[in-house]
């Protein structure tokens, strides 16, 4: 029996990792793998005391340093697929592997994964002609036309990529407006290759061929309601992020997307024993720097917790 | 020991998980920049079926994406130590 079990190896998790063997928590740390959603950033300049380092880079000197303290389990490669409360409060863990696991407390950690748009073909063609690691796969699609999903800063700068090598971009936005850094809407906006198309939603993906590819898609207007057809090879979808909560979901006071609620002061949830921290909770600004500050908050709150029981 | 051909494009991530995780395994690799060797991602893609990377290739038998699990297995890897 762990007197604590994290859940997620980005910022948070190894945050909260550091913190417990510092502490001497008798805890584990369970992941699929360390760095977080920042993993696929070419460049992250805002890590502070970091002028800049790659996603992959930040990774390894996370994993490096919650590998670096003794008295904490790692279990990598591990999705948790489960969290249950017993009778006497504590908790048994599930990972997909098979593995269960028994614990006074949780934190969850578990951030967030990419959203998907769930129409026909998107499931069908992943990988087909639909991208959902932008920076990966942008440069197969030279002398091609595509489609960007989205209107925040991911689908603005997928759409910066993918130019380097396709001639035609159209950018579907659902509203009238982009979010997003004024600067990369503008470079976005005024770029002759790039065609912006509003209130624009997504209906369907079809494919054709031998082996089968994307050859266009279905879209919507949303003020019209009017559908029409369009041809293109590759739809990038950056619709932003869905919170990893799923395994939690009848355990956790969860808000309207997902998140999972708590009390900013502590990172409590509803559930007495569970904590949460990052981008799986409500947090208003999903940040590292925040991230690590808020699992922290929740280990030493753990912490005091463990004390006094 | 297996043939191990790793297609990838200069700016993908898990392309290079992939080959740290080769080079950490001693598993020697044949590396194609897809992003400009047309013909490499004409064969990648004649392959695999897939239009994004990384596409792996061991002794023929084809892992689409950096799954560690699979490579362990088809590599004769053994897990790594908890």
């Amino acid at each position: 029996m762990y007197d604590l079990i994290i859940i997620g190896g980005g910022p948070g998790g190894v945050a909260a990792g550091v913190y417990a063997a510092r502490k001497k928590i008798n805890a584990a740390v369970i992941t699929d793998s360390f760095g977080g959603q920042s993993l696929v950033s070419n460049g992250i300049e805002n890590w502070i005391g970091t002028r800049s380092i790659s996603g992959f880079d930040l990774a390894k000197s996370l994993e490096d340093h919650l590998r670096a303290q003794t008295g904490i389990d790692i279990i990598e490669g591990e999705l948790v697929t489960g969290v249950t409360k017993r009778d006497d409060g504590t908790f048994v863990v599930a990972t997909r592997g098979g593995k269960t696991l028994e614990t006074k407390y949780v934190l969850l950690a578990s951030g967030s994964r990419r959203r998907r748009l769930g129409v026909p073909g998107e499931n069908e063609f992943d990988g087909k002609g639909v991208v959902f690691c932008t920076t990966c796969d942008a440069p197969l699609f030279g002398g091609k036309t595509v489609a960007v999903v989205g209107g925040g800063n991911s689908a603005l700068e997928g759409v910066l990529d993918v130019l380097q090598y396709a001639p035609k971009v159209y950018l579907l936005v659902r509203s009238e407006v982009l979010r997003g850094d004024p600067v990369t809407q503008e470079k976005v906006k005024s770029h002759p290759n790039v065609e912006v198309m509003w209130n624009t939603v997504v209906t369907e993906i079809r494919g054709g061929g031998q082996p089968p590819f994307v050859n266009g898609i279905k879209y919507k207007n949303v003020k019209t309601g009017e559908e029409k057809d369009l041809a293109l090879d590759g739809v990038f979808i950056e619709i932003g992020l869905t919170p990893n909560s799923d395994f939690v979901k009848d355990l956790v006071r969860l808000d309207e997307y997902g998140h999972v609620v708590v009390d900013h002061k502590t990172q409590q949830t509803s559930c007495p024993g569970i904590w949460a921290a990052g981008d799986v909770s409500d947090v208003l600004y999903d940040q590292n720097n925040i991230s690590v500050g808020d699992a922290i908050k929740a280990t030493l709150n753990i912490y005091d917790k463990i004390k006094k029981s | 020991m297996a043939k191990v051909t790793i297609y990838t494009t200069p700016t993908c991530v898990y392309c290079k998980m992939a080959k740290a995780f080769f080079a950490q395994n001693n598993v020697s690799y044949e590396e194609k920049n897809v992003a400009t060797d047309l013909a490499a991602r004409e064969e990648m893609v004649n392959k695999s079926h897939q239009l994004g990377v990384p596409v792996i290739d061991v002794d023929n038998s084809i892992v689409i994406g950096f799954d560690q699990r699979t490579l362990e297995q088809l590599l004769g890897i053994g897990a790594k130590a908890a």
